[in-house]
């Protein structure tokens, strides 16, 4: 058993797109607040409440809200940001869908828009209009109004199901 | 917003955790966090540890055992949706919202205990039981029960929930309604409803109320008018008008209580209505 005292830090791991990292954390650090520490700025700080969604990364191969996990939590996780989207300066399917289809304004819920996507796409590589707005239903955008946002993630959807797309996910 | 200074213990073995909340009662066990972080960033509750349970994999399962559905307490609402438990598993899919679904368990959910949470309506008209452990003993208890109070689950210093125990209803007809303000909020009103049928004549009949009360309830009087009678509209209609009998409302930001009063009505006959089509 393994006691971290309120005032100590404790060593722990990391891998975030593929790339390792270990910190020393105190056991109320957020997992969100570490991630942009290392540099992963795409992580957004919405609200900080687990209402907007803005913090979504993959973890561990689901989706989750980074403000609401605690980095010691996330130990030994594997996580996955926008940043690790993209490949040989290309951008992902998903990526690509959102610029094509003006899915964004101000691009403060992109990235976790985009994350979202990203699992809800791993998880129902079809999805119908009804599946896509809840699926996102936990990311807030207070600029698109959604329209896009929606219509973004059913042509990536159609791009990662086409052959010319090789399947990232 | 940061949670406060905390101490944090990860312990190696399941026993070794009830151990430590034995001995540290203003200790806090950490499932999936998603009330609890929460409530830390506020300041609503300071403990002193918090004790990471999440990666015990002997409490996250589903498993089918005759006539039994047994749920680990670190199941998260994710795992449970996919289990196709009736009624249990659609009540899952309104919890939160997708990645609430994927962190939050429901140990950690009746644990917690919020007024407003969807699982106790479903759990409570299907008579679950939850069973209790701690490093000396173990007890079973109804739901009803175990849920004494508002945010007072029946748990002592040290104990842990383990596991829910359900029986099978996939010979009922089942829907759970939720009234919310906007998506991924808590229920202003959350009706479970299951219906055994016999030709069109109620065999079986319970409907479970939850976000009206202090607790979970059972809407006895609207089971009462439908129960040994053939299905009508009028009916229907009857014992949702009866299922407002079992509410008692507190106004608050998701609306007044008489609006939740009539709700429960709306709620009810939407929930029969919707278990009739299955």
């Amino acid at each position: 058993m393994k006691i971290i005292e309120k005032d100590q830090k404790v060593k722990i791991t990391l891998t975030v797109n593929g790339e390792k990292h270990e910190v020393e954390v105190e056991p109320r650090r957020l997992l969100v607040h570490v991630l942009r520490e290392l540099g992963y700025t795409s992580v957004h700080i919405g609200c900080d409440t687990s209402n907007c969604g803005a913090c979504t990364v993959i973890m561990n191969g689901r989706s989750v809200k980074s403000c609401t996990v605690l980095a010691v939590e996330a130990n030994g996780a594997e996580i996955l940001t926008v940043e690790g989207l993209s490949k040989d300066g290309k951008l992902h399917p998903i990526q690509e869908a959102f610029w094509d289809n003006h899915a964004l304004q101000c691009g403060y819920c992109t990235p976790g828009m985009i994350m979202q996507a990203y699992w809800l796409l791993k998880e129902n590589p079809s999805p119908s209009e009804e599946e896509i707005r809840e699926g996102i239903s936990g990311n807030l955008c207070r600029c698109t109004g959604y329209q896009n946002i929606v219509k973004a993630i059913k042509d990536a959807s159609l791009r990662l199901n086409q052959k010319e797309y090789p399947r990232q996910l | 917003m940061y949670p406060p200074k905390i101490g944090y213990v990860i312990p190696d073995t399941l026993e070794e955790a009830m151990e430590f909340l034995e001995n540290h009662e203003d200790a806090r066990p950490l499932a999936g966090g998603h009330s609890l972080i929460p409530a830390l960033k506020l300041r609503i509750i300071r403990p002193s540890y918090l004790v990471e349970i999440r990666r015990f994999k002997e409490l996250n399962y589903v498993k089918k055992e005759g006539n039994t559905y047994k749920i680990g307490a670190l199941t998260t609402h994710y795992d449970i949706i996919k289990a196709n438990i009736p009624l249990l598993s659609e009540t899952a899919t309104t919890i939160g919202d997708p990645q609430v679904r994927n962190m939050g368990t429901i140990g950690g959910s009746i644990s917690h205990l919020d007024p407003a949470a969807d699982y106790p309506a479903a759990l409570i008209a299907m008579d679950a039981k939850v069973v209790i452990k701690s490093r000396k003993s173990e007890r079973i208890e109804d739901f009803k029960n175990f849920a004494k109070d508002m945010f007072t689950p029946d748990l002592n210093v040290g104990e842990l929930v383990t596991e829910i125990k359900l029986p099978d209803f996939s010979n009922y007809k089942f829907s759970y309604q939720k009234l919310e303000r906007r998506a991924g909020d808590f229920a202003i009103v959350g009706v479970a409803v299951l219906l055994k049928l016999n030709g069109d004549v109620v065999e079986d009949v319970r409907i479970g109320l939850t976000a009206v009360n202090n607790v979970a309830v059972r809407a006895k009087g609207a089971e009462e008018e439908l129960l040994g009678k053939r299905l009508s509209d009028e009916l229907i209609e009857k014992a949702s008008t009866r299922s407002m009998e079992s509410a008692n409302p507190t106004s608050d930001l998701r609306g007044s209580a008489e609006y939740k009063k009539k709700m429960v009505k709306v709620m009810t006959k939407r929930a029969i209505l919707n278990a009739l089509k299955r």
